[in-house]
């Protein structure tokens, strides 16, 4: 009747023999193509954006450095506007607005909307009724719509303008945040967590935040090319920067008219570098969520 | 000695890597499948066992490459047939139940109709016969109520129930003369799991089935199965009759997992 | 050694309200004793509640009444600060060691936790603590650099435990702690258990569905079905002489690995009832062989078999003792074997 010795001989066996003792699997960061474009787009408007701040060909804000409406060509490569200033030296200064706005309110939005979906996901009940509900008024506009009536209120101004940008995303980010969180809530990892001695708030930014952010941060680049045209878009519509600010959606705006009398580049090269960064953004994007999502990983 | 009604042999073949290179995961593999009898294929994981039997028919991983064997069904190689014959084998000749039948059943369409259909498909008939043959098979595998049954989603089933319906398709609707049973009762409740094995062994019996039962669990196959073929790492370790297997097991491996297995038993 | 036993559940009840007003029983007033360096398994199938069990006891979940005491100290009234002083006492091992270490944190990281954060040790002591624990647990202090994916899953629930003993409780409740592992690392890590359990003087509560390990591991058995405890008793005397219907079925079905078993034919009817607003009566009705009109009027209490062996059922008790024990004459599972 008694029970067969287990076996005891072979446990150590098992701890040194198994596959997982020799082999070391490593993840390695195999950067796509989409990635490495996208990158290398960014890196361009990056080094221009700082370029731009120590030196451009000519004072972008002067007007009269050059004739009017001259087209592209050897003194000044992106031509002048109807003020004789410079295309390319606004264009480079440009940078630092949309490119700056932009990496900013993601920054500010990311950080908020992370820690509040965490907090929702974590704890639930009433603070994520409460947090979700809001989130829902909120999203009941439409981000332009909203963006509008905003900065028509407080007035334009860099730093109303990343408020108000980072206001529109914080929602998506509560959201993806919330629900990757609250997915692993009750896996035994956070109850183990929870028995080493952590305290809520630890289980929930310790172990639950790192192993929830990838989705999270997939969604910056779209959020980035999202807030790029919008930050245009208000300047298109007047509603953003003062007028003579070398924004690029400012730009567009002030170039229009001339469109139809022929002179394309004024609106055409602002037009182009929305264009570039929003699409180096979605490149960007693609290749995150490749790279974060796990049945593509291995 | 009689024929057997499936010869696996020789069977090697590996995973192909990202380097394109091959890592073996199976090692010559051979065995038979006797006809009537209840073969089990015991094995701990990484051992072999349900990739072969998915070879045999022809749903191995898209990854597996095979270096070599063959598999004989009634003395025909299976592996040198295309696909559409290999089509007219699967589910007509041999079929098989996954671990779990909830998932393997489509959630869109009734319990009973998905069986009709597969019933119309191997032969032929109007869906009120078909139907009527799948009630009456849900009912042979003692599911209660099997008209309103039928009428059911899958996800209406609990996993014993399922479990039971999919017996009832690939033994009783399909009608064929292997049925493989990959890990049938794992993941179910112990009552639930000793209800199926029985429900097996009699479906076998009057049916005069050949069924291939791969399991990792010893404790299923000492009341159920005729023969026992032992697998640990990609290679055939042992074969034998399960009395053979249990009361006189010849080599190291077999001993050890027979041991391991009766963990609490008293000898 | 305190007076006190290491583990006290009172009445304990879980229950979840559900949609429509309807309320699921998942625990429905158990009441357990686990004492000092003993084993206590709590078995039963999938639906048994025994998992909100195990949950209970440790407040991951809250209780919906009764009391539950570990060393004496009642944990219903624990602030978050005062809980994770209790996990000092009381550790747990999870069922899937995939789904219970943190993929991002490595072992040596994963041992730190509870060192620092219970025991509050410096670094250095930790690291000399960490690489006693994985030796203890059989693994080399190599592992300390490992990240779970790079480990085997025996070597994975090897991790789990060492983090389980690292702050030194006297308690650790072991949900389904060989469930997902292969027979022979099964055995390894049962008697790694074991082998802890002497030289820590550990008591386990031992959760789990699979009779032969609990027979392996447990001094004392408490069987659950449907949020209640039917039969409690001394491990051999439950395996020997079942007195509940279900303990029978349950032991009647359990796979044995070996040739010429005779065992008990005591099978249920049907599958495992439903544990919302369960009627007054007994659970196992409609299911039982055994069942008499008098088993749908009250829900049973737990009678006296023998000593320290109680089961939730008038006809099986009844029986022996009016018809001169006919229905624990007959033979009952599994010992008879060849």
């Amino acid at each position: 009747m008694k029970p067969l010795a287990p076996l005891e001989g072979l446990e150590l066996a098992e701890a040194a023999s198994a596959p997982g003792a020799t082999i070391r699997t490593r993840r390695r960061l195999r950067l796509s193509w989409s990635m490495r474009i996208g990158l290398g787009i960014l890196g361009v408007y990056v080094t221009v954006a700082m370029l731009s701040v120590f030196w451009t060909p000519y004072d972008p804000l002067a007007p009269g450095v050059g004739d009017s409406f001259l087209p592209p060509g050897q003194d000044f490569w992106l031509g002048t506007d109807r003020l004789g200033s410079d295309l390319l030296s606004r264009l480079m200064t440009g940078a630092q607005y949309d490119l700056g706005i932009t990496l900013v309110a993601v920054a500010v939005a990311l950080t908020l909307g992370t820690i509040l979906g965490v907090i929702a996901g974590y704890y639930g009940g009433v603070v994520d009724v409460v947090l979700l509900r809001g989130v829902e008024m909120f999203q009941a506009f439409p981000g332009l719509l909203f963006a509008m009536l905003i900065v028509k209120a407080v007035g334009p101004g860099v730093l109303n303008i990343i408020v108000v940008m980072s206001f529109i995303g914080i929602p998506d980010y509560l959201r993806l945040a919330r629900a990757e969180v609250q997915a692993r809530r009750n896996w035994p990892y956070a109850e183990a967590a929870r028995m080493v001695g952590n305290r809520a708030w630890q289980v929930a930014f310790l172990h639950l935040l790192p192993n929830s952010i990838g989705p999270v941060l997939a969604f910056t680049s779209i959020n980035a090319a999202f807030v790029a045209l919008i930050t245009a878009s208000l300047g298109f519509l007047g509603l953003g920067l003062s007028p003579n600010t070398p924004e690029w959606g400012n730009m567009i705006a002030r170039g229009q008219d001339a469109v139809m009398t022929g002179e394309w580049w004024i609106s055409f090269f602002p037009g182009l570098a929305i264009l570039g960064m929003t699409g180096a953004f979605y490149l960007l994007g693609d290749a995150i969520s490749d790279l974060t999502d796990p049945r593509r990983r291995r | 000695m009689t024929a057997a009604l499936l010869s696996i042999d020789r069977l090697s073949g590996g995973f192909l890597g990202a380097d394109g290179g091959i890592a073996p995961v199976l090692d010559a593999v051979s065995y038979d499948l006797m006809p009537g009898q209840l073969t089990a294929v015991v094995g701990e994981t990484g051992s072999g066992k349900s990739l072969t039997a998915l070879s045999v028919l022809g749903i191995q991983p898209p990854a597996f490459r095979r270096t070599g064997g063959r598999i004989l069904f009634g003395g025909r190689d299976l592996l040198s047939l295309d696909a559409a014959a290999m089509r007219t084998i699967r589910g007509a000749r041999i079929s098989i139940v996954f671990q779990d039948a909830r998932a393997a059943m489509n959630p869109v369409f009734t319990v009973g109709r998905q069986m009709a259909d597969v019933f119309r498909l191997h032969h032929g008939g109007s869906a009120r016969h078909a139907m009527d043959r799948a009630i009456e098979a849900l009912g042979r595998v003692r599911i209660p109520e099997p008209e309103r049954r039928a009428r059911q989603y899958p996800h209406e089933f609990s996993g014993g129930m399922a479990q039971r319906a999919m017996i009832a398709l690939a033994a009783l609707i399909c009608q064929p003369s292997l049925l493989i049973l990959d890990e049938p009762t794992t993941g179910l409740d112990v009552t639930i799991q000793a209800d199926i094995m029985t429900l097996i062994v009699e479906l076998c019996r009057d049916q005069g089935l050949t069924a291939c039962l791969i399991t990792h669990d010893l404790g299923v196959v000492a009341e159920t199965c005729d023969a026992v073929v032992v697998m640990h790492a990609g290679r055939v370790v042992e074969t034998g009759s399960t009395e053979q297997i249990f009361t006189a097991p010849a080599e190291p491996y077999t001993r050890r997992l027979l041991a391991a297995s009766q963990l609490g038993e008293p000898v | 050694m305190s007076d006190y036993a290491v583990l006290q559940v009172d009445k304990l009840r879980k229950i979840f309200p559900l949609a429509g007003g309807r309320r699921l029983h998942a625990v429905d007033g158990i009441d357990l004793t686990l004492h000092a360096g003993e084993t206590l398994a709590l078995v039963g199938e999938s639906g048994s509640g025994k998992s909100t069990v195990a949950r209970c006891v440790t407040r991951l979940i809250e209780p919906t009444a009764g009391d539950v005491r570990i060393n004496g100290r009642s944990i219903r009234p624990l602030d978050s600060v005062a809980l994770a002083s209790l996990y000092r006492e009381v550790q747990m091992v999870f069922q899937d060691p995939n789904a219970s270490l943190n993929p991002r944190l490595s072992v040596r990281q994963v041992l730190h936790e509870p060192l620092r954060l219970h025991l509050a040790m410096p670094r250095d002591k930790r690291e000399a603590r960490a690489r006693a624990l994985v030796e203890l647990v059989g693994l080399a202090p190599a592992h300390l650099d490992r990240y779970p994916h790079e480990l085997s899953g025996g070597q994975r629930q090897r991790v789990g435990i060492a983090r389980a003993i690292a702050a030194e409780p006297n308690l650790v409740i072991l949900d389904e702690p060989t469930a997902s592992l292969d027979v022979s690392v099964r055995g390894q890590v049962l008697a790694l258990l074991r082998r802890l359990q002497r030289e820590l003087k550990l008591a386990y509560f031992f959760i789990s569905h699979d009779l032969p390990v609990v027979r392996h591991m447990a001094d004392r058995v408490a069987v659950m079905y449907l949020g209640r405890i039917v039969e409690i008793g001394p491990t051999a005397e439950i395996f020997e002489r079942p007195a509940h219907p279900y303990t029978r079925a349950l032991i009647a079905a359990a796979p044995i690995a070996q040739w010429g078993v005779k065992r008990d034919r005591l099978r249920l009817a049907g599958e495992i009832g439903s544990p919302v607003d369960p009627p007054d009566a007994c659970r196992l009705v409609g299911r039982c062989p055994l069942e008499q009109p008098s088993c749908r009027t009250a829900e049973p209490a737990l009678l006296t078999v023998a000593n320290g062996h109680q089961a939730a059922c008038p006809i099986t008790l009844g029986q022996s003792a009016t018809l001169g024990q006919s229905a624990l004459d007959r033979p009952m599972p599994s010992q008879t074997a060849a």
